[in-house]
């Protein structure tokens, strides 16, 4: 299949800065895909999804070597504004995502930009406030919310759009665990429903593994890890020197077969952590 | 609770008015302070926004309006009342300086009209959400959208400033910054404060004018606004104001 994404030898130093934010990155996506994103700060993955979004070079100026396509426009010479008919995105900054002072406007913002039919608005704002459980908050000023429920209207704006490329960017970090949760669930549903490539920078890792398909862990510029969940998984001690936290199942599976109690593929879900926990003991 | 410049729910008859016709109303009551030269006339227009403020259920942002402007007005009242040399003579002050009947009478009438521009201008954006004045500057006025735009976000940042403001005032007195003492430390405290206020916003304004870009800003054209703003026979009561509040003002 044709990738979605396709970032070859991409390099990129900001401005002013010594060292590469983006280093060598070769990256390939296909449409649909649920990625996840991990790493220690200064890894280079905000830079990553400005590289996605055209946001680098166009806004975020710098050096950029390579070449990077996404939904088949080059994203050095196609501006920002093509690029966001495919690409969404939820920035980590949430009070600087919004350019309205009420909910239901910073959903309509993007929706009157792109033009969307006016039949098929209130549609789409009514499913993007259900969706993520906001609807009472529609009449609500953004001032008045709180940090988990700016999230979630600025989740719900970008939804709203129903982008081919939805890119998140630590964008659950004010979210309680349960609704960190329902937001995974419904990037799962849009991913499942619409065909939409999800791409999410997170530090929660147990999230990315109940919920990725593929995971890249970045360092200093470049993607030292990029495949699935489970195989990055089976690599908990560099995990651990890079800065990323293993999920504990995972730590016990690691200690579990280095005892040789365990043979098994290191456990993604509690299920799958049961069964190696009765294996160890049977 | 909303800032005293943001939009505040409801469903007053002024809330469902035309958003050009509130921008009319405010500025008439404005331009209408300073065109008369009654006392009286200011009197009634200041009287008519804090009851219509009240009325309209922004008693809150009457009171801060009034705190916030009246401070500034007494300011000015205390400061122009000496040097107005016109008029009878009700205290003689040392350097020459003295305190005339005109004098009272035109430095209240100043302060009038600060408060009587103030008020209609906070009422106005209090019943208007800032998308609706964006969208019927565009449509109606045809002024571009990027101007309208500016525009409104101009006045959306004037709340967040104040609230950058705290979290800066807040962050320095949590490292121990005395934000209380002479005059003379207060100056020396203006950099701690500044420099970060200035930081923070600057950088606040490119991030949201980046979030703005991603979300298709320079794609919009005229005709994209999703709502539509038709005049009522409901706005005929607020249009009739509005002349009525320009002919008492021209005449008086």
């Amino acid at each position: 299949m044709e990738p979605i994404i396709l970032l070859e030898d991409v390099s990129f130093s900001y401005e002013g800065a010594s060292g590469r934010a983006l280093d060598g990155v070769r990256l390939s996506i296909t449409p649909g895909e649920f990625v996840g994103v991990i790493g220690p700060a200064g890894a280079g993955k905000t830079t990553l999804a400005h590289a996605l979004s055209g946001v680098t070079p166009h806004v975020r100026r710098g050096d950029f070597y390579g070449a990077a396509r996404v939904a088949g426009l080059d994203t050095v010479s196609s501006s920002v504004a093509e690029l966001s008919k495919t690409v969404g995105c939820v920035f980590q900054d949430i009070e600087s995502q919004f350019v309205t002072t009420m909910v239901e406007d910073e959903i309509l913002f993007a929706l009157e930009n792109f033009s969307v039919p006016r039949d098929e608005i209130p549609s789409r704002v009514d499913r993007a406030l259900n969706d993520l459980d906001i609807a009472d908050l529609r009449l609500r000023s953004i001032s008045t919310l709180s940090g988990g429920q700016k999230q979630k209207v600025a989740l719900a704006a970008a939804l709203a759009l129903a982008p081919s490329v939805l890119v998140l960017d630590e964008a659950t970090g004010e979210l309680d665990p349960a609704s960190s949760v329902q937001v995974f669930e419904l990037l799962t549903q849009l991913q499942r429903e619409r065909g939409a490539t999800i791409i999410v920078i997170e530090q929660k890792i147990m999230l990315l593994c109940a919920y990725a398909e593929r995971l890249l862990v970045m360092d200093q510029g470049r993607v030292v890890i990029d495949g699935s969940v489970r195989r990055a998984l089976e690599q908990p001690d560099r995990l651990l020197a890079l800065g990323v936290n293993c999920p504990r199942v995972t730590t016990l599976a690691a200690r579990l077969r280095e005892k040789g109690l365990y043979h098994g593929a290191p456990p993604v879900s509690l299920d799958e952590a049961e069964a190696m926990v009765r294996e160890a003991l049977a | 609770m909303p800032g005293i410049l943001e939009y505040q729910s409801g469903d007053t008859f002024l809330h469902r008015a035309h958003p050009l016709v509130k921008l009319l109303l405010a500025a008439v009551i404005c331009v209408g302070g300073f065109l008369t030269q009654s006392l009286w006339v200011n009197l009634a227009l200041l009287a008519l926004s804090i009851v219509g403020g009240f009325a309209l259920g922004m008693g809150r942002k009457v009171k801060a309006s009034l705190k916030g402007a009246g401070s500034l007005c007494l300011f000015l009242f205390v400061v122009q009342l000496p040097f107005v040399r016109m008029g009878r003579t009700l205290l003689p002050l040392p350097f020459g300086l003295r305190i005339t009947d005109l004098g009272l009478r035109y430095c209240a009438q100043l302060g009038m009209r600060l408060l009587g521009a103030t008020l209609p201008l906070v009422l106005m954006l209090g019943v208007t959400r800032l998308s609706d004045l964006t969208n019927t500057l565009v449509a109606q006025l045809g002024i571009p959208y990027r101007y309208a735009f500016v525009i409104t976000t101009a006045i959306r940042f004037i709340p967040v400033l104040f609230v950058e403001m705290r979290d800066v005032i807040e962050a320095q007195t949590a490292r121990g910054v005395e934000l209380d003492g002479s005059f003379k430390q207060k100056i020396r405290l203006i950099p701690p404060l500044c420099v970060p206020l200035l930081v923070s916003c600057v950088q606040r304004m490119e991030n949201n004018a980046l979030a703005a870009e991603l979300r298709g800003f320079y794609l919009r054209k005229r005709g994209s606004g999703y709502r539509r703003y038709p005049l009522s026979a409901a706005d005929a009561p607020a249009l009739a104001a509005c002349a009525l509040i320009l002919i008492i003002a021209i005449i008086t």
